[in-house]
């Protein structure tokens, strides 16, 4: 492992900081290739499927409020959809890919989920990889390694339940899959059942001299949708752009970590050492203060740069935002920062205990 | 190397060699390089967009 040439005073954040003014850049490098050729590979799956414009007419959800299930380490620590069923939320419940096994080892279907990261060998375990095998998990501690849904630790056994509940409900549950999906994630989506629903993520401005994305869209005619940088902005966009929702709640959007969380449990902890080096962690993670909660958090440039993503779209937004992460640094001019019990007061008013199936 | 040759005199001016320095800071640039292409959000972000259903000109 390479160590710095020579001693450097370490600032903290000071490498996170340059790298989230360039994340726009180092995305796009990143997934660009891979996202547009996703496209082209699922194109007959798109030509014979639906698109988020049907979306519209499909009933999704009851009311004008939505609840995003996504998958931060708030989910773990305050377990959100506890509350949601003995309230007897009857709203719209909106899960990433990463919260589908969260809801359905709890008992519930979400009304819709979303999906739109072009890899293929790990966004496919959210929906149950059947050719995982013991070398593989060998080979890639990724999920292990996180502070995320603690059922990965055990990953084999973990996958065959995931296989399974998505196989009994996938029939039930609607998606909105994004055309860079991997061939492996509309693979199991399809085999599963689901009800795809499909959409091409803004790449750049389409009014641009040689857009891709405008190119895409001449190619498969899809509707395009703000991803806003990851999943769970993406199912609040489509809360509120698409099903009209005008009382968007999120839980498990952190876009940090936990301040007790060890920096190897961090998703690009490998990174940061090869940029920075053991000794200069601190330069890779942004410290922040949340007011509301009076607690530190932690986060990395491609989670800064979620957020700052985020309070840029918010202003205008269809929708009144109610963050009830009840963690993380998802805060500012726009968002309603308030409790997930306090949201339900408002519109899960009268507890059933039970959630419509 | 300093152990095996020894000289007996000393050099008018300071002998240097080569310069190591600029291969070892592009293997750091390097090493830097490839992992930040591993960084980076799980789609690109475009700002003042939300959703737009055609680009024909006569759909909105």
């Amino acid at each position: 492992m390479p160590t710095p040439a020579t001693p450097r005073s370490t600032v903290q954040g000071e490498t996170a900081r340059r790298l989230v003014a360039d994340m726009e850049r180092i995305t796009m490098d990143r997934i660009g290739a891979h996202a547009v050729e996703n496209a082209g590979v699922n194109r007959d799956l798109i030509a014979s499927g639906k698109t988020i414009a049907d979306l519209r007419d499909a009933g999704i959800g009851g009311g004008d409020s939505a609840i995003i299930l996504a998958a931060g380490p708030s989910i773990k620590r305050h377990d959100p959809i506890r509350l949601i069923k003995e309230r007897g939320y009857d709203g719209t419940i909106i899960a990433t890919d990463s919260a589908i096994f969260y809801c359905l080892r709890n008992g519930v279907v979400p009304d819709l989920a979303v999906s739109l990261d072009p890899h293929g060998g790990r966004i496919v375990r959210w929906f149950g990889d059947p050719d995982l095998t013991f070398e593989r998990c060998a080979q890639d501690d990724y999920f292990r390694r996180q502070d995320m849904d603690d059922s990965f630790h055990n990953e084999i056994r973990s996958n065959e339940e995931v296989l399974r509940l998505i196989n009994a409900h996938g029939p039930q549950i609607k998606i909105a899959l994004a055309t860079s999906s991997s061939t492996q994630v509309a693979g199991r989506a399809h085999q599963s059942g689901m009800d795809i629903y499909w959409w091409n993520p803004f790449y750049d401005d389409p009014d641009r001299p040689e857009s891709i994305t405008r190119r895409l869209w001449e190619r498969n005619r899809v509707p395009l949708m703000n991803a806003g940088g990851n999943v769970g902005t993406a199912s609040w966009m489509i809360a509120h752009a698409v099903l009209g929702k005008k009382h968007v709640a999120l839980c498990g959007l952190d876009f940090s970590y936990y301040a007790d969380t060890p920096y190897q449990q961090t998703q690009y902890y490998k990174e940061a050492l090869e940029i920075v080096g053991a000794d200069n962690l601190e330069e890779m993670y942004i410290h922040i203060h949340n007011p509301h909660l009076d607690q530190g958090y932690y986060t990395d440039p491609a989670y800064m740069w979620y957020r700052e993503c985020f309070l840029s779209l918010v202003p205008d937004a269809d929708c009144t935002t109610y963050n009830c992460t009840e963690g993380g640094i998802l805060f500012g001019d726009g968002i309603v920062f308030t409790p997930l019990r306090a949201f339900l007061d408002k519109f899960a008013p009268e507890p059933t205990g039970t959630r419509r199936s | 190397m300093p152990d095996f040759l020894k000289g007996n005199f000393r050099p008018a001016k300071p002998v240097t060699g080569p310069d190591t320095s600029a291969e070892e800071e592009d293997l750091e640039t390097r090493f830097e390089r490839e992992a930040v292409k591993r960084l980076g959000g799980s789609m690109a972000f475009v700002a003042k967009k939300k959703v737009t259903w055609s680009l024909d000109d006569n759909e909105s």
